[in-house]
């Protein structure tokens, strides 16, 4: 893997090793609706979908360097043009879930050549009134039903949802990997992130490669949102435009690892495997955002790479990942 | 004529930094830069290659008026620059910082990371191509600037003090690979502060002091020119012209 940190030869059997894991990992995702109740198909569904919408962030986040806040936009414009394809044209829900994608992907091109222009703070401040714009027009259209939102028609078959989810999600991975990990496309991103004068200087066309990227980044949320819409079966501005979307986009592409291909699936799958796990227990409540909000201080200050980065620097076998800590930390 | 700037003016609020410079460089020669610090050495390289927007004049190159074109046209049409202080993609390997420099001129992996090789090798940075760049020294990370300049394939190289924190041996070995690559046909433009370097290379000479130009001659006359001891270099040089 040339772009991970650290480990910068390719080592044959390393990388034999991880293609078995990942049909393992693979097989278990396919045979996984069979032994579960439908509970838990729905929350292995949400976690699938996160792992998605995560890594669609890490694309503009991670790999480019460009804190995006508005992204839960792209996931409602997705889901909100599902439900207008279907309701209000009578279109099929396969061709929706293709419109919002584009969709979502047209409006981060219109969005991001003003925007992307802007670097830190500021660009996380554009995006997040983008998205908050965003929220307050869907709840003034009369065609997205305003602050009561959408009625989608029903249609319950959990193991389809988990699926299609399954396999869009799938290709955002695919995706992240061919494109960003094995192309010139990826190493402009990098390098982008790292010095963007110097990419200049070296010929690469910022504005449009940032632009593609951030498009790149909106299509699947615009997918993964139409999904959503579906499977919920009811959507309001709330639901599908909330800020929480958008930060939980972002602390889970963190807790597992910013600008690496399988960090943000490990964030997701942690976050909101614990996230349910407490709401099992406790009940409705928000009192695991707590929870998560130490989880990220803590990622931050001991662990700033994510747990990617714990698990690639070897520090995490028995013992050695407390000394690691206690080498941190003055007590 | 290469590259040519008339009267290229560039201020920042009140400061004027480059003040109407003219300069032309000829094809296959190396004109060296020299002035005080603050004399707008770096912002003219910046203005060549597009990183600045000019206030007024204009910058002709091979032919073709760049002024208001953006960066990555400028290095397209040959145009390499190196930074003062290196500016590496860091979380990257040396070898994947020069592949993206080849990318301009390939889209396929296999082709960039071969020229990319070809390059390091030039640079005599080969041995050092899957080391993080944050794990290397000043002087490779020099030599990964030119190599990241040179892999864009350029006609023009602009050279932004490559020699300084660098030991008198590495000075040596870098006039050297300056000299190889003006050999093989590149013009140079090089700003330095060490003026043994400026003398050894250069066949022409220009004197920056308070943004203006105040002389441009070979190096010979250069350091004999009474206003340029005045200004920059202190009568020690007189001597030795």
């Amino acid at each position: 893997m040339p772009l991970k940190n650290g480990h910068t030869q390719p080592h044959t059997s390393a990388s034999s090793w991880r293609w078995a894991l990942l049909g393992l990992a693979l097989l278990i995702a396919f045979l996984l609706p069979w032994p579960l109740s439908p509970l838990w198909i729905r929350i292995a569904t949400e976690v699938i979908m996160w792992a998605g919408l995560a890594q669609s962030w890490n694309i503009i986040g991670g790999y480019t360097g460009y804190l995006s806040f508005g992204h839960g936009a792209f996931f409602g414009v997705g889901a909100y043009m599902t439900g207008i394809v279907m309701l209000h044209l009578g279109w099929p829900f396969a061709l929706g879930i293709l419109i919002s994608g584009i969709a979502a992907a047209l409006m981060a091109v219109i969005i991001g050549y003003p925007t992307l222009r802007l670097r830190g703070a500021y660009f996380a401040i554009a995006t997040w009134a983008f998205g908050e714009m965003i929220r307050q027009i869907a709840t003034i259209l009369e065609i997205t039903g305003g602050a009561f939102g959408m009625q989608l028609p029903a249609y319950l078959n959990l193991p389809f949802f988990y699926y299609l989810f399954l396999l869009v999600t799938g290709l955002t991975y695919l995706t992240t990997y061919l494109l960003l990990e094995r192309s010139p496309f990826g190493y402009k991103l990098l390098a982008i992130r790292e010095h963007e004068e110097a990419a200049e200087m070296v010929g690469v066309d910022t504005v449009i490669i940032k632009i593609k990227a951030f498009a790149l980044s909106a299509f699947f949320p615009g997918v993964l949102g139409g999904i959503y819409a579906y499977w919920v079966t009811y959507i309001h501005p709330d639901s599908v435009l909330g800020a929480q979307l958008t930060d939980f986009m972002v602390v889970m592409a963190f807790l597992g690892g910013i600008g690496s291909l399988w960090g943000p699936f490990l964030g997701a799958v942690v976050v909101q495997l614990v996230n349910r796990v407490l709401w099992l227990v406790w009940g409705e409540g928000t009192f695991y955002l707590v929870i998560i909000g130490a989880a990220i201080c803590a990622v931050v200050l001991f662990i700033p790479s994510g747990i990617i980065g714990l698990l690639q620097s070897r520090i995490f076998l028995p013992g050695t990942a407390w000394k690691e800590i206690r080498k941190k930390v003055k007590w | 004529m290469l590259l040519q700037s008339h009267d290229l003016t560039k201020s920042f609020g009140g400061l004027v930094a480059v003040n109407q410079l003219s300069l032309k460089v000829e094809k296959g020669t190396i004109l060296g830069i020299i002035g005080p610090n603050g004399s707008g050495k770096t912002t003219f390289f910046n203005l060549i290659t597009g990183m600045l927007p000019s206030d007024s004049g204009k910058v002709i190159f091979n032919g073709q008026e760049i002024t208001k074109l953006r960066p990555h046209r400028i290095a397209r049409l040959g145009v390499g620059r190196t930074f003062q202080i290196p500016a590496p993609f860091s979380k990257m390997t040396v070898l994947e910082n020069v592949m993206v420099s080849a990318f301009l001129h390939t889209s396929s992996m296999k082709t960039a990371k071969k020229k990319a090789e070809e390059v390091l090798k030039k640079v005599d940075l080969d041995e050092k191509a899957d080391f993080q760049v944050l794990n290397v020294t000043l002087e490779d990370r020099k030599r990964l600037e030119l190599a990241r300049a040179l892999a864009i394939e350029p006609i023009l190289l602009l050279l932004d003090e490559v020699m300084s924190g660098l030991t008198p041996v590495e000075v040596k070995s870098a006039i050297n690979l300056i000299k190889q690559m003006h050999r093989q046909g590149l013009t140079i433009i090089v700003v330095e502060h060490v003026m043994d370097v400026i003398l050894s290379l250069c066949d022409r000479v220009a004197v920056l002091d308070y943004r203006r130009k105040i002389a441009e001659d070979t190096p010979q006359k250069i350091v004999n020119h009474p206003e340029v001891i005045r200004a920059y270099l202190g009568e020690r040089y007189r001597a030795r012209g």
